[in-house]
């Protein structure tokens, strides 16, 4: 191959901007520390989204201990847009589900709140995906983030520079997260799990629609600035239909059958990317949130329920993220 | 068939009932903080005979000014300026709100640019990052300082613009009219449409929204007719077969009114699926309000285009 002056000055400028950016991102730049000596994942299956999504989520999450009397639990689906026949969202039905659990276990109030990126009218959302039908029947408060009171916050880590984000009160001030992720391959940063779902409580009011201000900024980066400050308490990951390929959008259903429930948002990650047949230590956010986020280590998550079975084809994923893939001996379970 | 008018009294009397003390609207009645969209639309949608409120919009909007001239996004927030300022332009021009108020945020809106126009970041959307399409010397606004142009702050700015021709810096003015419209056509969905500002990534095609189509083409009111337009006025068409969100909806009636299509099916679909009280954000409770005003032959951005 000829390589002309051009070309290898824009490939070294490349190098050199990627190694730079691997080194600043490697330095710790977080002021808090959630990381518990061992985190608990369940596995469940769910062979299809019906009411008796209940009855399956009920029994993980009792596996659990949550002591939820008196407290306000919210509820981050990952709501993106309505695209007809593509599983972009959380099913509405795990989401009533989650609703009718999170009661049961004694919770004072049980909210749902989500800011879509993509899409600025949050209630053609809601009325198109069956959201609003769900919630309706439920009698179950929806808060759109995008348009909620907002508090100026201080970052509780700064791996895009940033010191502080506007960031919803309703989401402040719940007592109990919980992260619903849509189980995703993603264009930008490689999969969408529980930590990338949190994008969603980064009010579009004040940075658009997108948030395009956590792309400019790092979306790895931004990915572990917002989890640090906004702890999520509690993981429910909506794996019965995956997505692979060109996601969040446009990719192809995967059928996994599973719903991920975890005490730790990177256990949850590192053992959702693990049922996608990828490297999680190659996943920027999970390896770097591993340091004071939660446990991505096998050995410091105790698998609950099921354990960890990797699919022997890893989700096709967009040419950028190809490495994530882990295929023969290197599978992740082995 | 619902009484149109008496549906808008509704509208118009929720928004009332929900201005703040300090004169804005919130987005969500449940909160306190005033919001600058809710806040230039219900000025927009309340008549004329509301005089108290409307001045105090208008305070509330004079008093929120930037130092730098354009307007933030919310009470409090920074000062560095939103996408917003060209709507509240809009809002404060219908209101015959001129002068040094006026002149700064049109200098504003003159400088202010998506960052694909700086040199740095062009080289980098021709080289490396390729995978949404888009020439990045056709450049709009962005929804904050330093990202990129979306296709709602431009449209935005751009009805601002159009309407504040007769300026001083009428060369600069026009020059960025050019380009915003420019970038909205660059940007379009390829069957027409548009969305946040992403037709193709990497190599798909994504689907327009109702509510930016909306928007878009009320800022293209004046350009000349052509198939960007058509087709996107289609795509619109059809669409709103199938939507009953009431804001997205509500913006659909204003575009096709605008350009003089029918809407009184649409206006009739919208009564009977919006009950005003049960409206809780604001800013959806003006727009529609604003709907409901075409039946009685009142549009505001008609209006703005004609004078």
């Amino acid at each position: 191959m000829k390589l002309d002056r051009r070309t290898f000055l824009t490939a070294s400028l490349g190098l050199a901007a990627g190694a730079s950016t691997t080194a600043l991102l490697n330095r710790p730049r977080y002021h808090v520390s959630r990381k518990v000596p061992r985190s608990r994942v369940a596995i469940l299956t769910a062979e299809s989204y019906s009411h008796n999504l209940e009855n399956v989520l009920y029994s993980g999450l009792e596996l659990f201990h949550l002591d939820l009397r008196g407290k306000t639990v919210l509820l981050k689906p990952n709501l993106v847009d309505y695209i007809p026949g593509n599983h972009i969202n959380t099913h509405p039905l795990l989401v009533a589900a989650a609703v009718d659990c999170f009661r049961r276990l004694g919770a004072k109030n049980v909210l749902v709140g989500e800011g879509p990126g993509h899409q600025r009218d949050t209630e053609l959302v809601l009325l198109e995906s069956g959201f609003r039908e769900e919630l309706r029947q439920l009698k179950v408060p929806f808060v759109d983030l995008n348009r909620d009171e907002l508090v100026m916050t201080p970052l509780l880590a700064t791996y895009t520079g940033m010191k502080r984000l506007w960031l919803p009160r309703t989401v402040l001030e719940a007592d109990f997260v919980v992260s619903m992720p849509k189980v995703k391959t993603h264009h930008w940063s490689g999969v969408t799990l529980s930590m990338k779902n949190m994008f969603g409580v980064v009010p579009g009011a004040k940075y658009g629609w997108p948030k395009n201000i956590l792309h400019w900024k790092g979306i790895q980066e931004s990915i572990l600035d917002v989890c640090a400050t906004v702890p999520v308490h509690f993981v429910i990951a909506d794996a019965i239909v995956a997505m692979e390929g060109n996601g969040p959008l446009n990719g192809n259903p995967r059928p996994l059958n599973q719903i991920i429930l975890a005490d730790d948002p990177v256990a949850a990650d590192a053992t959702c990317a693990r049922l996608m047949g990828l490297d999680a230590t190659r996943i920027t956010h999970i390896r770097i949130g591993a340091q004071f986020l939660g446990n991505a280590s096998i050995e410091r998550i105790d698998q609950v329920a099921k354990v960890v079975c990797a699919p022997a084809n890893p989700f096709e994923m967009v040419p950028e993220f190809e490495h994530l893939r882990v295929t023969g001996s290197a599978r992740p379970d082995s | 068939m619902h009484d149109i008018r008496e549906l808008n009294h509704d509208c118009v009397q929720g928004l009332i009932d929900r201005q703040l003390p300090d004169g804005g609207w919130p987005f969500s009645s449940h909160t306190t903080q005033s919001a600058i969209e809710p806040t230039a639309l219900a000025l927009l949608a309340l008549p004329s005979s509301s005089v108290r409120e409307r001045n105090a919009a208008i305070r509330f909007l004079l008093h929120m000014q930037n130092a730098n001239g354009s307007w933030p996004a919310f009470s409090g927030d920074d000062a560095g300026g939103s996408g917003l300022t060209g709507l509240v332009l809009s809002a404060l021009n219908r209101c015959c709100a001129q002068g040094m108020t006026t002149n700064r945020a049109i200098q504003w809106l003159t400088e202010s640019r998506g960052w694909e126009s700086h040199w740095l970041w062009k080289w980098k959307f021709r080289t490396s990052d390729r995978h949404v399409h888009f020439d990045p010397d056709k450049f709009g606004w962005p929804w904050m300082p330093e990202t990129v142009s979306w296709v709602v702050p431009t449209a935005y700015s751009l009805l601002a613009l159009k309407h504040a021709r007769a300026t001083s810096r009428q060369g600069l003015v026009q020059l960025r009219i050019s380009r915003g419209v420019e970038m909205l056509y660059d940007r379009i969905c390829p069957k027409g449409g548009w969305n946040a500002g992403n037709g193709v990534v990497y190599g798909f095609r994504l689907a327009p929204h109702a509510d930016a189509t909306a928007l878009v083409l009320l800022s293209l009111l004046s350009e000349p007719p052509n198939d960007f337009i058509t087709a996107s006025f289609n795509w619109l068409e059809q669409r709103a077969e199938t939507c009953f969100a009431p804001w997205s909806l509500a913006w659909t009636i204003l575009a096709l009114d605008a350009f003089e299509r029918p809407t009184a099916l649409l206006i009739d679909r919208l009564s009977s699926i919006v009950d005003p009280r049960n409206v809780n954000d604001c800013a959806t409770l003006a727009v529609v309000s604003l709907a409901f005003c075409c039946a009685a032959g009142s549009n505001p951005f008609r209006v703005a285009h004609e004078t």
